[in-house]
């Protein structure tokens, strides 16, 4: 089927995907700061659990960038 | 140093005010890129990141609200809901007979076993008893 293969990105989506990188960038950042700065454990833990997470979307989107990489032509279509 | 003057840079109730904020925007964005996505395997992943944020999100201000770090919004009156339920109804009686004019009866916009559940549940709050 044509839904299960692996196409070029669009122009458009290669910035959705470096958009989302740069969000996921910043949670990991203000999440990081909170468990550095804060004085209560139970901020902390959540502050952890959520970098973890935020970590493997990050993983997510570059992956993704990496299964189209060989698809993206070199010259303008 | 993480504290100036003894006081720390924010306070984590604002700091996590933030992360919240920052987080419902990111999941606005996701469902905006997984509505544009034109390769299945980008809008699978877009709508996987959509999905996950949104439970992350809500895991956060369920533990806000636990650490009462977040005021829960106030309650919607009686007359309000009951305003928009009668309000909803005369939509859906307009849109199943205009959907009906349009297909000939052919398209099937189909709520009934639902409205008379309503009808009822108004005609109980009009008794008066819950107005209180």
């Amino acid at each position: 089927m044509q839904s299960n293969q692996m196409q070029a990105l669009s122009g458009k989506e290669l910035e959705y995907i470096a958009d989302s990188i740069s969000n996921e960038d910043l949670l990991i950042k203000q999440l990081a700061a909170t468990a550095g700065t804060t004085q209560n454990s139970t901020v902390q833990g959540i502050c952890i659990q959520q970098i973890q997470s935020h970590t493997h979307h990050m993983d997510m989107l570059v992956q993704l960038l990496h299964q189209h990489q060989q698809y993206a032509p070199t010259q303008p279509q | 140093m993480n504290v100036h003057n003894g006081t720390p840079f924010m306070a984590d109730e604002d700091l996590l005010y933030t992360i919240l904020a920052d987080l419902k925007r990111t999941v606005r964005e996701y469902t905006t890129a997984a509505t544009e996505s034109n390769c299945p395997a980008v809008r699978r992943v877009f709508n996987e990141l959509t999905m996950d944020t949104l439970r992350i999100q809500g895991d956060l201000y369920m533990q806000m609200s636990q650490m009462n770090m977040y005021a829960p919004p106030g309650k919607a009156l009686r007359q309000d809901v009951d305003k928009q339920i009668q309000s909803a109804q005369q939509t859906q009686q307009k849109l199943q007979q205009f959907v009906r004019e349009k297909t000939g009866g052919a398209g099937a916009y189909n709520h009934g076993s639902n409205v008379p559940q309503h009808q009822a549940n108004v005609q109980q709050h009009n008794n008066g008893s819950y107005y209180m």
